[in-house]
């Protein structure tokens, strides 16, 4: 379930509630959101996030920790108060010397696992979503991405059998073009999908088509991987710009096939 | 009457009928639904299938022309992957199968997303398309699929000779890449063409990988196709050691597709025309697998590349760095032309391949003919006459000439390695020159090999419209071609004034090209991958202990820095108390 690895997540998840029960002390709660964080990223994904991702996130996290702990006097005394009695007390001096010597041993390992890694590919982020521009200009047709919908979606309602007919048309679009990369049943798995990388976007996602407008879609149709601003780096995209190939219509059918199948409605003007 | 309208009306006939002959008497086998069932398979079948399998079930939707192999013709009732005998029909599961989980390699998708009862309605929609479901007589009860024999030396021995005595070399080739003299030339039923399984590549196997895929496969052959039933010419202890042969053909079920290429460091000069050294030298290099897909982007679009995926490995000295790739290809074309920029048309309508035995296979009746029995005779005129035209710049013409079917040889066989030009700027170092021949901005390097030739021309290339042959860095190569299998290792100065340079421990942007000329791909047709990466592994190789035992001394100071400060505040405050204490004591004392 989204791409999640759910024993961890559940493990995870019971070992958080655990907490909960016996109320534990601030300072297992910080441990156990570190460590569990951690775990996390590293075993919680079916797909493995790029280790670099996970390094930046859990280097936030640190802080966010760090930044909790020292939030007020009173419960830094709180949080550091069992490291003290672990330095001070001598019935825990058999801990501590444990402890001693078992950080170190871990700095090591993590030092000699890191030397002894396999090699990864360097990873870079990327926009997922990049601002669209203010106009698009696709055959000499300037729209305004602010305002532009769909012209064919209001037929959903006053005409259904020519809305029927465009949703048709983008249907032929659709399996005559797209389904390679973006998959017949347009979870963007298409036969060709595993040679991708960014992989295509996947339609059935309820964070893809309903959070964008519609113009937003016809730029992406249109315009391509080679349209798209630097921060979504353009040149490792596969997604030609349909312009070339496509006519208005066509682009917008295709458009309005893809909400029309997955069952979605694009975000409405000024809805957020 | 519109062409929905038409369908809706086909479609309840086929109901009509249908359901009429639910009532008929059956015997155990024949299930074809409900009405209820069939029309909720409807609705399910015509949104997710009818695209592909024609909304009149008769393979011809809106993407058959694009896709090979073509999608089941519903209304012939021929199916490939089944657990009954050879010419009978499928059982309702093994629809459900394909359904459920696809077929690998083809446009067949698995659709998971169904619920059981939306498959099995779907299963009885398909069933109404042929009425050979409504004959008892062409059931048969599925075969029995023996627990798989360990795959010991001797079985797999026995499993060659086996492989050897039934032929199966003529399709599969001698090591099983699909490479048989037979492969070029094979048709399903229907005139399309057949590609055989690369046995070698598990992953890519229609029916699945598994020991038991492979015995069902050949205990009931694949109907339709060139691909018969060896279950009345084989004792079923024989077709197991086949199927541990044919196991052992490749090692693994998956493909296990990489990013990056080690390259790793020797000391030894490299030198091409010494086949033996060289091939010792890449022994201690890793080999990396890339998925090939095909170029769909830009006109040329190639939507059924034969070559899906590509291994590679590099080695480099004090001077030089060289890439290996190889990847299978079920024959070696080698006189016709082919370069990066050869013109191409937005797509090809008729593929070419095939197309002559298209024309002879007219009547399709026959769909349970012995297609294994006897083969067709290879074509020995694979170099035949398309060799005229070498350097010729023509290109126009692809449609026009006739011998550009099985036995033609127009384009070549070709591979290219892409490097950008130049490395990213270090402020950007995401920044890639587009990964389809580069852009304007950022112009790639093409290491193009036209296997015609087995030489190596380089080419700057600033998108698929403005690519230039270039003389400014000296690649070599050496190429081979054996048993199905291309191999091409490249050789180039590891520095270069004009092109990227390989500089220890440096990540390096790669990507692949690969053209099939037998597939008629040129140009911008052909099988390609995105970027890459090489990774110029360090000459010297690092310590391990030294990093290792800083990290450890490091956090062990750190510890005991932490332990000594924590106690000596801890004692100073008990001091402190006790002062305060003393001092309290004191200034108490005269008030008593």
């Amino acid at each position: 379930m989204w791409g999640l690895n759910l024993p961890v997540v559940l493990v995870l998840a019971a070992i958080g509630g655990l907490l909960v029960w016996r109320r534990a002390h601030t300072l297992a709660w910080l441990l156990y959101s570190l460590v569990g964080l951690w775990a996390f990223f590293k075993f919680g994904f079916v797909v493995p996030i790029p280790q670099s991702v996970a390094t930046i996130y859990l280097a936030i996290t640190v802080l966010a920790l760090v930044a909790y702990a020292s939030s007020g006097r009173e419960r830094l005394a709180e949080t550091v108060q069992p490291i003290k009695r672990l330095i001070l007390e001598p019935r825990h001096r058999l801990a501590l010397a444990g402890l001693l010597v078992a950080l170190p041993g871990l700095a090591a390992y993590n030092a000699y696992a890191d030397l002894t890694m396999p090699l990864e590919a360097p990873g870079f982020g990327r926009e997922i979503h990049p601002p669209p521009p203010n106009e698009l200009t696709v055959h000499d047709e300037t729209i305004d991405m602010a305002t532009a919908e769909n012209p064919y979606l209001h037929y959903k309602h006053d005409d259904p059998e020519l809305y029927g007919k465009h949703v048709e048309n983008g249907r032929r679009v659709y399996y005559e073009n797209c389904f390679w990369c973006h998959g017949d049943g347009m979870g963007g798995d298409g036969m060709f999908a595993h040679g991708l990388n960014p992989v295509p976007s996947n339609f059935n996602d309820v964070g893809t088509l309903p959070a964008l407008q519609s113009s937003f879609v016809h730029w992406r149709i249109a315009k391509g991987g080679p349209g798209m601003p630097a921060g979504g780096t353009p040149w490792d995209s596969a997604m030609p710009a349909w312009e070339k190939f496509l006519t208005t219509e066509e682009m917008w059918d295709v458009n309005l096939f893809i909400y029309d199948f997955n069952g979605y409605e694009p975000r409405a003007l000024g809805q957020h | 009457m519109t062409a929905h309208a038409r369908r809706r009306t086909q479609a309840a006939a086929t109901l009509a009928a249908a359901a009429l002959l639910v009532a008929l008497p059956t015997s155990g086998q024949v299930d074809l639904g409900t009405e209820e069932q069939r029309a909720g398979g409807k609705i399910v079948y015509d949104k997710y299938c009818g695209q592909c399998h024609g909304d009149t079930g008769d393979g011809n939707g809106y993407a058959t022309p694009r896709v090979q192999p073509k999608p089941r013709d519903f209304t012939t009732g021929t199916y490939k992957f089944r657990t009954t005998p050879n010419g009978t029909l499928p059982t309702d599961d093994d629809l459900r199968r394909i359904i459920e989980i696809g077929a690998p390699y083809t446009s067949m998708p698995g659709w998971p997303n169904l619920t059981s009862a939306e498959v099995q309605n779907v299963i009885y929609y398909i069933k109404s398309f042929s009425s050979a479901f409504e004959n008892p007589d062409r059931y048969a009860e599925p075969i029995d699929i023996p627990r798989p024999l360990e795959s010991t030396e001797e079985s797999i021995a026995r499993g060659r000779v086996v492989y050897e005595e039934q032929g199966c070399a003529a399709c599969h080739g001698e090591v099983g890449r699909g490479d048989g003299p037979s492969a070029p030339t094979l048709v399903n039923d229907k005139g399309d063409p057949i590609k055989v399984a690369d046995l070698t590549q598990r992953w890519t196997y229609r029916g699945g990988p598994t020991k038991e895929d492979i015995y069902r496969t050949f205990s009931t052959g694949l109907n339709g196709t060139p691909m018969p039933s060896y279950a009345d010419s084989l004792e079923v202890e024989d077709r197991q050691h086949l199927v541990n042969y044919v196991h052992s053909l490749g090692d693994a079920d998956d493909p296990n597709y990489g990013t990056l290429i080690t390259a790793v460091y020797s000391e030894e000069p490299i030198d091409l025309q010494d086949g033996e050294t060289l091939d010792a030298l890449f022994e201690s290099a890793p080999m990396t697998r890339f998925p090939l897909v095909g170029q769909i982007t830009e006109p040329g679009r190639n939507f059924f590349p034969s070559v899906t995926s590509i291994e590679a490995q590099a080695i480099y000295n004090r001077d030089e760095i060289a890439f290996r790739v190889r990847w299978h290809d079920l024959r070696a074309d080698t006189s016709g032309r082919n370069n990066p920029s050869l013109e191409v048309p937005m797509w090809d309508e008729d593929n070419g391949i095939g197309g002559d035995a298209a024309d002879d296979s007219g009547d399709s009746d026959d769909f349970f003919g012995d297609f294994g029995g006897e083969e067709a005779p290879p074509e020995d005129d694979f170099f035949g006459d398309s060799g005229d035209d070498f350097f010729g710049d023509g290109g126009d013409d692809f449609f026009g000439t006739a011998d550009a079917g099985a036995g033609g040889a127009e384009f070549s066989d070709a591979v290219a390695l892409q490097f950008p030009a130049s490395l990213a700027p270090e402020e950007t170092p995401e920044l890639k020159p587009y990964f389809l021949y580069g852009d304007a901005q950022n112009p790639v390097d093409l290491w193009f090999v036209n296997l015609t030739y087995g030489v190596a021309d380089t080419f700057r290339s600033r998108g698929s419209d403005s690519i230039e042959a270039t003389e400014a860095d000296i690649v070599e190569a050496v190429t081979s071609y054996d048993q199905g299998a291309w191999t091409v290792t490249y050789k180039r100065r590891r520095s270069s004034r004009a092109g990227v340079s390989f500089a220890e421990e440096q990540y390096t942007p790669v990507a692949f090209s690969v053209w099939d000329g037998f597939n008629r791909e040129r140009g911008n047709k052909r099988a390609l991958s995105s970027w890459f990466y090489v990774y110029t592994e360090p000459s010297v190789e690092q310590a391990v202990a030294g990093p290792v035992l800083r990290a450890a001394l490091i956090v062990l100071v750190v510890e005991l820095l932490v332990v000594f400060l924590v106690r000596r505040r801890a004692r100073q405050q008990a001091a402190d108390e006790e002062t305060a204490a003393a001092s309290l004591t004191a200034t108490e004392a005269p008030a008593v």
